[in-house]
């Protein structure tokens, strides 16, 4: 950040002053994104009338793709970076498949919120400096493991045999890690590149390490 | 309507208009001089600002005195910081990691203490409306604020009057809109023109616009400009408005003053000697600005039509395409049942075709023939169908009727190899292409660069057409992998992009971006291009340089069909000119021809228009209470019983939404599929209890899992019936609103939402055109599953680009009208009555009621 301006006396640099309160481009473009992945699931919803017929025969593994509804909380997190992002993210997707039409009804709010603060728990974790590939990872399946745990204890959308239960919590966590987390790790770092990113916090995502210590701000 | 009306009657009166401009009397009410604003005083001392991680400030050491009432065109070279100036004049410039020296003054003020004295209009029309109708749209700025309720109405209608949008606008030029317009059915003019009645309502000193009419065709640019400068002289603000063509405001400004690319101020002049200094207008048309009557300089060109016979293949002035009585639509024509399940549409009353109409053509009749080295132009008002039928003859829309040819210089294609291959395979109608086929002989040039980008640098970006292109019936490559590199070299020296070769496409500027949406449509060498507004917002360089790309492509022997609003394009090629809705079309047909059935179209609730049923008439938290109550005793336990009682009740209620059994049905058809994915998921995999039923010899269907299947499957479609009547009659306005004001959930984050919610449609518009375009350019054309799925990745990647995109824009326009800056107001107050408190106690009783029946008769059986 070395410019002549830089070192004029009056120059004013505002490095490091992050704060937590969120920027009004903060809210615009995590509320835009949440509305986008709305309309992506629109698209992916077409497309499972057809993938979901696969699992006919064996239900409780259909959860290996529903990492697809898990990737608003954790690219929300990735690219706004401040607290409640991925929970903010996934609850306005889920209220905006509601709106559109959801087979979940208003349970579309508790699910959103939960496998949201799955995401949310994780990069909380790493205090909000990491978010490395691990780290996404992580997020996409607690959030999946959050969403199936809740559907079979909390709000129970499923009654499966222990058995089932358990493959069908595992598969959702998986699925999380693979579309919600890697993914959508790469997806941020093309988005970096892209320049979008420019008003936010995640505007060097690509440049940054993969993994490790190293990656924090 | 009297002046004691609230702002609720007001509202309704308008909604309730019998005729367009009769819902009030004008009022130019005595207070409107007593609040006339004074110009702001604009002061910049040694201001520099520098972008976060850019290697260079965008604007060094600027000094700049501007007096109270001034009228200042600023202009300059591409990256002379006038955004990034107008920016900071209108407070939103704070990033994190900028770097910032000197001052910058608004009366003494810096702009962000000046909430309110500056409004910023930019660009893009889309994303300077912020809610979904004009008086809501309007009123968000004096909300922001904290204009007391009473006087945020009064404002509303006095702006919206003196931007000629509004009721009893005096040289309204069309329609009066009510205040409860659907912003979405505005054309980009008017958009910008309710832009800037948002502004004017926060009685603003100081007007800033960023080439605010770049996007609009002529009509539309006058009529911005004239509002511009008739609120500029009734206001006395001081008025900034960059613009690269010049001749748009240059006589009606005091002041040019024209900044240096990484620097301050180069040039501050009389704005009148733009028409008359020639050394002056000399220097304005070097850095690429438009100068009045000083067409950019292009090279003497003589058309080789006709006497060229060294093209690529095929005699001169041959036909490539033709088209007979074509009739062409956004939707796909239905074949089976069409004509007879049109219905006829209520006198008086307009309404949005209704999901499930059969779609019919915007355009029918078309007759064109393009021959080699013909350039051909398509024009026509706003809304004729000009880019649908463009799509159409690209073969990306299938045609609701008529003929198009393909002449046999075209099916031969480009590529000695295809040639033959070509005329042997392919039949004459291009809409029966494979798109490895369309790629080397139809390119498609969108509207919008972004829209084609695939890749991640300019050369891939380059190489992909000629990479995608097949010898036709068979998957062979086109171009071997050598052919492919000297292509790529030769076009990026064609279209001076050599030294960003391996730079990220989206982050070229604007004229960069143009020429390489170009390029990569020439990569598999077409030797028709179709181009949609090719010159839109482009610079004088640009212009000069797309001309000579385009020239070229005529003279050797290819053509070219483009919709355009541009004379200056058309005559540099020599075109033909095709006018298109000449006849006066119907009103539907005038406001919905290039637009995409998109999904806020038809979801009801996200159409702009309210709900009058019983049930749409509740305020939105007593209705999601209620909802919440019946699902919380839905989800306790796991019986049909209680589901079936939640069902009969929910379809006793259909009424009272006031909507047909059909619609309601055919919304909740995919839940009651989704419920019987229930019972067959819960049956298989539950455990198994009672009789065998079905061994499938990994899992079992049980007498007992079918049963507790069977309660899943009807509690499913208990849950989902309740949400969908509520759904249906709520308005996400009101929803914000009693979110916010009743709920006190945090204003910054429910009107975020909201804000974003009204993009739904824009980018449902966005996902269709992205998939267009990743078709034109063969992404997913010969693929099985895995390229398929690729393709969708690809074209949501695309989406999530331009939802950033417009939201980063979005959140500028939010923010120069005073949001998240402090506590506001709220223009339509949200209050529970007592028809909300029956609601809430009606959802109780239903949930009890459900509750005490499955206990009753002993099939209660909770979850927990």
């Amino acid at each position: 950040m070395s410019s002549t301006a830089a070192s004029t006396s009056a120059s004013t640099t505002i490095q490091g002053a992050r704060t937590a309160r969120w920027s009004v481009s903060d809210i615009v473009v995590a509320s835009t994104l949440a509305v986008a992945a709305g309309v992506i699931f629109w698209g992916w919803n077409l497309s499972y009338q057809v993938v979901g017929g696969l699992f006919a025969a064996y239900p409780p593994a259909a959860t290996i793709v529903h990492g697809m509804w898990l990737f608003p909380g954790v690219l929300g997190a990735l690219v706004i970076r401040k607290p409640g992002a991925a929970i903010y993210c996934e609850l306005v997707a889920a209220v905006v498949s509601a709106l559109l039409g959801s087979q979940w009804g208003l349970t579309v709010l508790s699910s959103g919120f939960v496998q949201g603060l799955g995401a949310e728990l994780v990069v909380m974790a790493f205090l909000y400096r990491r978010f490395t590939l691990d780290v996404a990872v992580l997020a996409g399946a607690l959030s999946g493991f959050f969403g199936g745990a809740t559907y079979h204890w909390v709000i129970p959308m499923y009654a499966y045999a222990p058995l089932e239960t358990v493959v069908h919590i595992g598969c959702f966590a998986l699925s999380g890690a693979i579309i919600a987390g890697a993914l959508m790790w790469a997806a941020t770092r093309g988005l970096a590149a892209t320049s979008v990113l420019g008003p936010l916090a995640s505007r060097r995502a690509h440049r940054e390490p993969v993994v490790g210590a190293g990656a924090g701000r | 309507m009297s002046a004691t009306s609230t702002p609720r009657e007001i509202l309704d009166g308008a909604r309730r208009g019998t005729a367009p401009g009769v819902s009030g009397p004008s009022r130019p009410s005595a207070s409107r001089s007593s609040a006339r604003p004074a110009g702001v005083e604009v002061r910049a001392e040694g201001w520099t600002f520098q972008h976060a991680d850019r290697p260079a400030p965008a604007l060094e050491d600027l000094d700049l005195h501007l007096a109270p009432g001034e009228k200042v065109l600023l202009a300059g070279p591409s990256g002379a910081g006038k955004s990034t100036l107008l920016h900071g004049l209108a407070g939103v410039l704070h990033d994190e990691d900028a770097v910032s020296a000197g001052t910058l003054r608004l009366d003494g003020a810096a702009p962000d203490a000046a909430r309110g004295r500056a409004g910023l209009m930019q660009q893009d029309p889309e994303s300077q409306v912020v809610l979904s109708r004009i008086g809501d749209d309007v009123a968000f700025a004096a909300e922001n604020l904290a204009v007391e309720r009473e006087q945020i109405w009064e404002r509303v209608r006095e702006v919206l009057a003196a931007v000629g949008l509004g009721p009893g606008a005096e040289d309204a030029d069309e329609t009066a809109l009510l205040l409860d317009h659907p912003t979405a059915e505005l054309s980009g003019g008017q958009k910008q023109r309710l832009a800037l009645a948002g502004i004017l309502a926060m009685r603003p000193g100081l007007l800033l616009l960023d080439e605010p009419t770049a996007n609009l065709d002529p009509a539309g640019v006058a009529q911005v400009r004239d509002a511009v400068l008739a609120a500029a002289a009734a206001t006395g603000a001081t008025l900034v408005v960059v613009e690269h063509r010049l001749g748009v405001w240059a006589e009606h400004c005091d002041t040019l003053v024209v900044l240096e690319a990484g620097g301050g101020v180069r040039r501050r002049v009389d704005a009148a000697r733009v028409a008359e200094d020639e050394p002056l207008r000399e220097e304005l048309a070097a850095m690429g600005l438009w100068v009045p009557d000083r067409p950019p300089q292009l090279p003497t060109w003589s058309p080789r039509r006709g006497v060229a016979d060294d093209g690529p293949a095929g005699a001169a002035d041959e036909t490539l395409l033709s088209a007979a009585g074509l009739a062409v639509g956004r939707t796909a024509p239905r074949r089976a049942r069409g004509e007879g399940r049109r219905r006829g549409r209520g006198p008086g009353r307009r309404r949005r075709p209704r999901a499930g109409s059969a779609p019919r053509p915007v355009l029918e009749g078309v007759d064109l023939t393009l021959r080699r080295g013909r350039a051909l132009g398509l024009t026509g008002r706003n809304g004729a169908g000009k880019s649908t039928l463009l799509l159409s003859l690209a073969g990306l829309l299938p045609r609701h009727g008529g003929r198009l040819v393909a002449g046999t210089g075209l099916i031969s294609g480009s590529g000695d190899a295809g040639a033959a291959a070509g005329r042997e395979r392919l039949g004459e109608d291009p809409g029966s292409w494979r798109a490895a086929d369309l790629v080397a002989r139809l390119g498609m040039v969108f509207q919008e660069p972004e829209h084609q980008f695939v890749r991640s640098t300019v050369r891939e970006e380059l190489a992909l057409g000629a990479h995608q292109a097949r010898r036709p019936g068979t998957s062979e490559p086109l171009f071997t992998a050598e052919q492919v590199e000297a292509r790529v070299a030769e076009l990026l020296e064609r279209l001076r992009l050599t030294e960003l070769a391996e730079a990220n496409p989206f982050t070229l500027s604007g004229g960069e971006k143009r020429r390489l949406s170009v390029g990569t449509v020439l990569s598999a060498g077409p030797a028709v291009l179709l181009l949609d507004e090719p010159t839109f917002g482009q610079d004088a360089h640009t212009f000069a340089e797309l001309v000579r790309l385009l020239r070229e492509h005529l003279d050797a022997g290819g053509a070219l069909i483009a919709v355009t609003h541009d004379v200056a394009f058309l005559q540099a090629l020599d075109a033909e000119e095709l006018r298109l809705g000449e006849e006066p079309a119907s009103p539907e047909r005038r406001e919905d021809a290039d637009a995409e059935p998109a999904a806020g179209s038809t979801v009801p609730m996200l159409s702009g228009v309210r709900s009058e049923s019983a049930l749409g008439r509740r305020g939105a938290p007593a209705k999601l209470a209620a909802v919440l109550l019946v699902t919380v005793a839905l989800v306790a336990t796991m019986d049909w019983v209680s589901s079936a009682v939640v069902i009969v009740a929910g379809l006793l209620l259909v009424p009272a939404a006031e909507l047909r059994l059909g619609q309601f049905l055919k919304r909740l058809w995919p839940f009651a599929v989704g419920a019987v994915v229930a019972v067959w998921g819960t049956a298989v995999a539950a455990e198994a209890s009672g009789e065998m039923l079905l061994d499938l010899g990994f899992t079992t269907v049980s007498a007992g899992s079918l049963e507790l299947g069977a309660a899943m499957g009807a509690r499913a479609l208990a849950i989902v019936i309740p949400s969908v009547l509520v759904f249906s009659t709520t308005d996400p306005t009101d929803l914000a609103d009693g979110l916010a004001q009743q709920l006190r959930l945090p204003a910054r984050f429910v009107l975020g939402a909201l804000a974003a919610m009204r993009l739904l449609g824009l980018l449902a518009q966005h996902w269709t055109t992205i998939g267009h375009a990743r078709r034109a350019r063969g992404i997913g054309a010969h693929g099985g599953f895995v390229a398929r799925v690729g393709a969708t990745a690809s074209q949501a990647f695309g989406l999530l680009v331009q939802a950033i995109r417009i939201a980063t824009r979005l959140a500028v326009t939010m923010e120069s009208r005073g949001f998240g800056a402090g506590p506001r107001t709220w223009a339509r107050p949200a209050r529970t009555d007592a028809a909300d408190v029956g609601l809430i106690l009606g959802g109780l009783a239903l949930a009890a009621l459900a509750t005490a029946v499955s206990i009753l008769v002993g099939a209660w059986n909770p979850v927990w």
